[in-house]
C-alpha cells in the first residue's frame, strides 16, 4: 500500500497535475464560498473538460475541487451568514455570531484548522480502509451487490432531507430515469416511446448538470432580493497556537471520527456529518448554552466533521464503487465517462488512478489550507460578485458542457427539462441527493439482479441463504422500518402538539 | 422532518409523477418477455414506476389529511440553512429567466447565429432583466456579455478544440 500511495503522490507531484491540484482547490474553495454554487455544480461542469485529459489528471483535479468545496463554504457561512455549501449551515450558528463579535480571522481560524484536521483524519482511514475493504468485496456475488445497492438506496433515502417515502420516490426517480434506452441485457429498445433520441439513453453528465446546477440557479434566482449583512475579513486570530490546538484536540478528532464514519455510509454527505458532530459537540460540551452564540467548540465540530465526510465517502466509492456521496456519484460518472468502470477491481484494473484519488485528497489537504489561511480575504471578497451577473453565466456554461458530450442539442435540452424536474421536486421538497444516485446505481443494481437470477435460473433464494446477500437485506428492511416507524411517531407528536394548541 | 409544504404543490408534483408512471408502466407492456434470462427488460421498470405511483399515493393522502393552512411558503427556500421566503418578484425573475434559457437553447439549436452572436444577447437580455435594466449597470452587462459570448467561444474553440452549439 506504501509503493501505491508513493506512486499516487509521485503522479501527484507531476508539475501538470499539481497545477490541477491547485487550480481544482482554489476554484473549489471559490466555488464553495459563494451562496447559491456547490461544490456538486463545480464537478458536473467540469466533467467535459476532463475528456481531454489522462483519467489520473481529471481525478486530481476533481478531487481537489471535492475538498476545495466543502471547506469554502465555511467563508460566507461566517462572514455573510449564508453557508457556500449546505454543509456548512451548522457552521453559521456560532461563526456568524463570532465573526459580528469583531472575531472573524479567530472563527475562521477555527474553521480552517478544523476542516484540515477533518481531512487528515478521514484520508487516514481511506488509505488504510480503501485496499483491504475492496478485496473482500471482490468476494461478492451479484445477489451480495444487489442487497448492497439496495440497502444503500434505503440508507440515502432515510437520511436525506425531508420525509423518508419523499426520499424513497426520489431515489425511485432516479432509477427510473436511467432506464430509457437499449437493455443492456436484453439489447432491445425500452422505454423510448418510439423516439429514437432515446435508444441512446439519458446520459449522466445532462442529468447531473440539469438537477445540481439549472435547479439551483432556479432556486438562487428566487432569492437574489434577499439582502445580507457583510462582515470584513481579518487574518486576525486566523492561526491556532498550540494551547487552541491542544483545548480542541479531542473535538476535532471525536468530530473527524464522526464525519469519516457518517462519510462511509453510501449517500450520506457532508450535511449530516455536520449536522451529528455538531449535536455531539454540543451534548458533551460543559457549555452548551454557547452553542450557537459563538462557540468555538461549535465551529469546530461542524467543520472536522464535513472535511472529514470527503474522505470516508471515498472509501465505498474505490472499494466497491458505491457514491458515499452526490459528489462520488459524479465521480463515478468521470470514471466511466474514461472508461472505467469502477468496484472492487478498480485496484488491479486502474490502480494508478485509485492512488492518484487517494494522494490527491491528502496534497488537496494541504494546498487547501495554505490557500485558506493565506487568501481568505480575496475568496471573500470574490463570494460578494453579483450573484445577476454570475448565474447567466453559469447557464451558458451548463450549455457548453451538456452539449460537449455528444455535440448533440439532445442532450442540452435534456439538462433543461431535468433542471426543470430538479426545481420541482426540490420546491416539494423531494430530496435531489438520491434521485442522482439512483440514476448512478440503478443500472449496476438490474445487472446484478438480473445476471443473479441467470445464475439461478430464476431463483431469488440465494438472497436469503448467502450471508452477507442477508445481512445487507436485514439491514435494508431493519432501516426501512426504523425509519417510517420514526417519522410516524414524529407525525404523530406534531399532530398531538397541533391539538393541545 | 422537512417543514411542511404547500399542500397543492404536495398533490400537484404526486399527480405529475402518478402520470409520468402511468405512462411506463403502459409503454413496457409492449416489452417482450425475456427470452434469454429469466426477467426481460419490463418487470424492473415497471415494478418502480408500481412503487413510485402507491408512494405517490401516500403523499397525496397525507397532503389530503392535512389542514389547508398548514404549509405555505415557510421553509420552503431550497437551501438548506437560508430563511426567509423569496421576494415577490422572485418567481417573475425566475420565470423570465427560465423563457430566455429556453428561447437561447432553441435559438442555438436552430443555428440563427454563432455561440458567440447568441450568447452575447443572451447574457445582455438576462443579466438585465435580473437587474432591471439599470443604466449605470449597462456597460458593466455589455462588457460581461461580449467577453464571455466572445471569450467562451474563443478558448473553447481554439484552446480546446471543441465544438460549440449554433452555426459555426
Amino acid at each position: 500500500m506504501i509503493d501505491g500511495l508513493l506512486s499516487g503522490l509521485a503522479l501527484v507531484f507531476q508539475p501538470w497535475a499539481f497545477f490541477l491540484c491547485v487550480l481544482g482547490t482554489v476554484l473549489g474553495i471559490t466555488v464553495g464560498a459563494i451562496p447559491g454554487l456547490t461544490g456538486a455544480m463545480l464537478i458536473a461542469l467540469t466533467l467535459p473538460l476532463t475528456y481531454y485529459m489522462a483519467p489520473t489528471e481529471a481525478v486530481v483535479l476533481l478531487i481537489a475541487m471535492y475538498v476545495g468545496a466543502v471547506t469554502g463554504g465555511l467563508i460566507t457561512a461566517t462572514l455573510l451568514r449564508m453557508p457556500g455549501t449546505p454543509s456548512n449551515v451548522m457552521t453559521t450558528f456560532d461563526g456568524y455570531p463570532m465573526a459580528r463579535a469583531g472575531r472573524p480571522g479567530r472563527a475562521l481560524g477555527l474553521g480552517i484548522s478544523a476542516s484540515f484536521i477533518g481531512g487528515l483524519v478521514s484520508w487516514v482511514f481511506l488509505f488504510l480502509l480503501a485496499k483491504p475493504l475492496s478485496i473482500w468485496a471482490t468476494r461478492f456475488g451479484p445477489f451480495e451487490y444487489f442487497t448492497l445497492i439496495l440497502m444503500a438506496m434505503v440508507l440515502i433515502a432515510s437520511v436525506s432531507q425531508g420525509s423518508l417515502v419523499k426520499g424513497l420516490i426520489a431515489g425511485l426517480l432516479g432509477m427510473l430515469a436511467s432506464m430509457p434506452g437499449v437493455d443492456p441485457s436484453a439489447g432491445q429498445p425500452r422505454l423510448t416511446f418510439d423516439w429514437y433520441m432515446l435508444n441512446g439513453g439519458l446520459k449522466l453528465l445532462p442529468v447531473l448538470i440539469g438537477v445540481f446546477a439549472v435547479s439551483q440557479i432556479i432556486n438562487d434566482i428566487l432569492e437574489l432580493g434577499k439582502r445580507v449583512e457583510r462582515i470584513e475579513a481579518s487574518s486576525r486570530g486566523l492561526l491556532m497556537s498550540l494551547r487552541d490546538w491542544l483545548r480542541h484536540a479531542l473535538n476535532m478528532l471525536r468530530s473527524s471520527l464522526i464525519g469519516t464514519f457518517v462519510g462511509i455510509l453510501p449517500g450520506v454527505g457532508a450535511s449530516i456529518g455536520s449536522v451529528i458532530a455538531y449535536t455531539v459537540a454540543k451534548n458533551v460540551s460543559k457549555t452548551p448554552d454557547a452553542f450557537g452564540k459563538g462557540s468555538e467548540s461549535g465551529i469546530v465540530a461542524s467543520e472536522a466533521a464535513n472535511n472529514a465526510t470527503v474522505g470516508g465517502a471515498l472509501i465505498p466509492l474505490i472499494a466497491m464503487g458505491i457514491p458515499g456521496s452526490v459528489i462520488d456519484a459524479i465521480l463515478i460518472g468521470a470514471l466511466m465517462i474514461h472508461s472505467i468502470q469502477p468496484g472492487p477491481t478498480l485496484f488491479l484494473t486502474n490502480g494508478d488512478v485509485v492512488w492518484a484519488m487517494i494522494a490527491a485528497c491528502l496534497v488537496a489537504n494541504f494546498v487547501m489550507l495554505l490557500v485558506m489561511t493565506g487568501s481568505v480575504g480575496w475568496v471573500a471578497r470574490l463570494a460578494t460578485i453579483p450573484r445577476q451577473f454570475l448565474l447567466p453565466v453559469i447557464i451558458v456554461f451548463c450549455v457548453v458542457g451538456s452539449f460537449g458530450l455528444d455535440n448533440t442539442m439532445f442532450d442540452v435540452w435534456v439538462m433543461l427539462v431535468f433542471g426543470l424536474i430538479g426545481f420541482a421536486l426540490e420546491r416539494a421538497r423531494y430530496p435531489l441527493g438520491p434521485f442522482v444516485i439512483g440514476f448512478v446505481l440503478a443500472p449496476l443494481m438490474e445487472e446484478k439482479l438480473r445476471s443473479g437470477l441467470m445464475m439461478t435460473a430464476g431463483s431469488i433464494t440465494p438472497i436469503f441463504t448467502r450471508p452477507v446477500a442477508l445481512v445487507f437485506l436485514i439491514a435494508a428492511v431493519a432501516l426501512l422500518t426504523w425509519s417510517l416507524v420514526s417519522e410516524w411517531r414524529q407525525r404523530q407528536a406534531t399532530q398531538q402538539t397541533g391539538k393541545s394548541h | 422532518m422537512s417543514p411542511s409544504v404547500d399542500r397543492r404543490t404536495d398533490i400537484g408534483v404526486a399527480l405529475g409523477l402518478i402520470v409520468i408512471c402511468a405512462a411506463i408502466i403502459i409503454e413496457t407492456l409492449d416489452l417482450p418477455p425475456g427470452t434469454f434470462e429469466p426477467l426481460g427488460s419490463a418487470p424492473v421498470p415497471r415494478t418502480t414506476a408500481t412503487i413510485i405511483i402507491l408512494l405517490c399515493g401516500l403523499v397525496i393522502a397525507r397532503a389530503a389529511r392535512r389542514p389547508a393552512s398548514a404549509g405555505g411558503n415557510t421553509g420552503e427556500s431550497g437551501n438548506a440553512g437560508e430563511e426567509g421566503d423569496e421576494p415577490a418578484n422572485g418567481y417573475g425573475h425566475a420565470l423570465v429567466t427560465v423563457l430566455l434559457t429556453l428561447a437561447y437553447a432553441a435559438a442555438i439549436h436552430m443555428r440563427l447565429s454563432t455561440f458567440a452572436v447568441l450568447t452575447t444577447l443572451y447574457l445582455v437580455a438576462t443579466i438585465g432583466w435580473l437587474t432591471g435594466f439599470r443604466p449605470r449597470l449597462l456597460p458593466a452587462i455589455a462588457v460581461t456579455a461580449l467577453v464571455v459570448g466572445f471569450g467562451c467561444q474563443y478558448i473553447f474553440t481554439r484552446i480546446f478544440v471543441v465544438d460549440l452549439p449554433g452555426l459555426q
